[in-house]
């Protein structure tokens, strides 16, 4: 199997608006392709468009909006973890030597219908994310002893971080005190518990070994890739767990041959305040009973090692690019050039990206 | 509309079920997921216990198991604060889109 390195990176900022999906796609596709100095856009073997949107053939559509003929190009669509599948995909093309490098684009309209799945009856009329985010809440709640406060601090801190993320929805602070009092939503959920839908988009070009060395100095290792999918019906979950993201980080462990103390660094999928809480003790970060704890902890500390970009919650949530620009920022983290978002000495980073209730999981550990 | 939501929309909740796997399918599906063939079709019993519940506005909602082991959300009727392990009677309809609601046992 051929090594696969992040060589290029781009993005647009994230907004409430609704937006051209197409002329997102182009924005970030040409920051990416302007972020490597010896691109040659014709070397690109491969096109991938991660999206909930229903617009067709996008793959094609970006592929000739940027003069390029690939060999391959198509879109690939998983609800919330559209972007970390697609760049997984991207990787098993180079890995198995189908493409020499391969670009990811991940992209989405505030008023995409991504949210809800129609398939799952088990919902009934209570579809909407925030009615499951709100049973995993009240779960966490009563099996662990979560405290409001500790929920709360997930908010506050992400949209803390994302303060110095120029390209978030929002740079607004908001303190404990304004997300434990902010709109209730229902007894367990706040409207500052929840990641918001939003226009934007992130590409990243991957690259073989062989061209990453001629193209990049600074070329960011996939060093282990994990994904599971459990079920498609959030009903059939234990409340209180994330299976799918547990296993998916055994697997994406033990392909890079480190353990989660190694971890200097990681974007969670923070959809709701709870699913940070659950995700960093999947990813054996923390234990459950201690998470409330171990983000108290990292917020006094002004400590920017879970979410530093802001996470979903203070970043925005465009769902087929949630993924990638979620693994620009780790990128960007192992290369240094997070400017006031920088975290020092990392060797080591996450991401962590799952969709509908946690149903499906993907996670990839990243090196310098 | 298939099947499923033909008989919501007459208030009758039917399983999906293998005869020779002995096993339920749940979502609902025309094939068992085990051997591939046809799948059955039997009425719940209309009867289920809370798994878990929260509160929008004045109204309780909640993740309630029926029939061994299948799960749904609905609304959920009830005097007082509900509890989980609460039995609860379901009744079912559709328009667009499902509407489960359970009451309380005993309310």
């Amino acid at each position: 199997m051929n090594n696969v390195a992040i060589v290029g990176t781009g993005q647009t900022k994230f907004s409430k608006d609704d937006g051209d999906v197409e002329k997102l796609l182009f924005e970030s596709t040409k920051n990416c392709i302007q972020s490597v100095e010896n691109c040659e856009s014709k070397d690109i073997e491969g096109v991938l468009v991660s999206t909930n949107n229903n617009s067709k053939y996008l793959g094609a559509i970006l592929s000739e909006t940027i003069g390029i003929q690939p060999k391959i190009s198509h879109s690939i669509e998983h609800l919330c973890s559209s972007g970390t599948n697609a760049l997984i995909s991207g990787y098993a093309y180079i890995s198995s030597g189908l493409a020499d490098m391969v670009l990811v684009s991940g992209v989405e309209s505030a008023t995409n219908p991504g949210q809800v799945l129609d398939w799952d009856k088990s919902r009934g009329s209570f579809d909407h994310p925030i009615y499951w985010a709100s049973m995993l809440t009240k779960s966490h709640k009563t099996k662990f002893q979560t405290t409001e406060e500790e929920l709360a601090i997930v908010s506050a801190k992400n949209h803390k971080q994302a303060m110095d993320n120029p390209l978030a929805y929002s740079n607004q602070p908001r303190t404990i005190s304004e997300v434990m009092n902010s709109k209730q939503i229902t007894d367990d959920l706040r409207i500052l518990d929840c990641s918001r839908s939003c226009s934007g988009s992130a590409s990243i070009l991957l690259a073989s070994e062989e061209k990453a060395k001629k193209i990049s100095d600074q070329p960011i290792w996939i060093k282990g890739i994990g994904q599971k999918t459990t079920s498609a019906s959030f009903t059939k979950n234990t409340l209180e767990e994330i299976e799918s993201t547990r296993i998916a980080a055994k697997t994406a462990y033990e392909m890079a041959k480190v353990e989660p103390n190694d971890v200097d660094v990681a974007e969670v999928h923070d959809a709701f305040s709870v699913c940070e809480l659950m995700a960093i003790s999947e990813l054996g970060i923390t234990d459950n009973d201690k998470s409330g704890e171990f983000v108290r902890n990292l917020f006094n500390t002004e400590n920017r090692m879970i979410n530093p970009r802001g996470g979903l919650i203070g970043t925005g949530h465009p769902l087929g690019a949630t993924g990638i620009s979620q693994t620009i920022e780790i990128t960007n983290q192992l290369q240094g050039k997070s400017e006031k978002r920088q975290i020092s000495n990392l060797k080591t980073g996450l991401v962590h990206n799952m969709s509908a209730a946690g149903t499906s999981s993907s996670v990839m550990v990243l090196g310098n | 509309m298939t099947f499923f939501e033909d008989q919501l929309k007459q208030g009758i909740f039917q399983i999906s079920y293998c005869e020779k796997c002995n096993e339920n399918i749940w979502p609902p599906k025309e094939i068992c997921h085990i051997c591939f063939n046809e799948s059955k079709w039997k009425k719940s019993e209309n009867i289920g216990k809370i798994i878990e519940f929260s509160k929008k506005d004045s109204d309780y909602f909640g993740l309630v198991e029926i029939d061994q082991g299948i799960r749904i959300m609905g609304d959920i009727s009830s005097l007082s604060t509900p509890k989980t392990g609460q039995i609860v009677t379901m009744k079912v309809s559709f328009d667009s889109k499902p509407h489960y609601s359970f009451t309380v046992k005993n309310n």
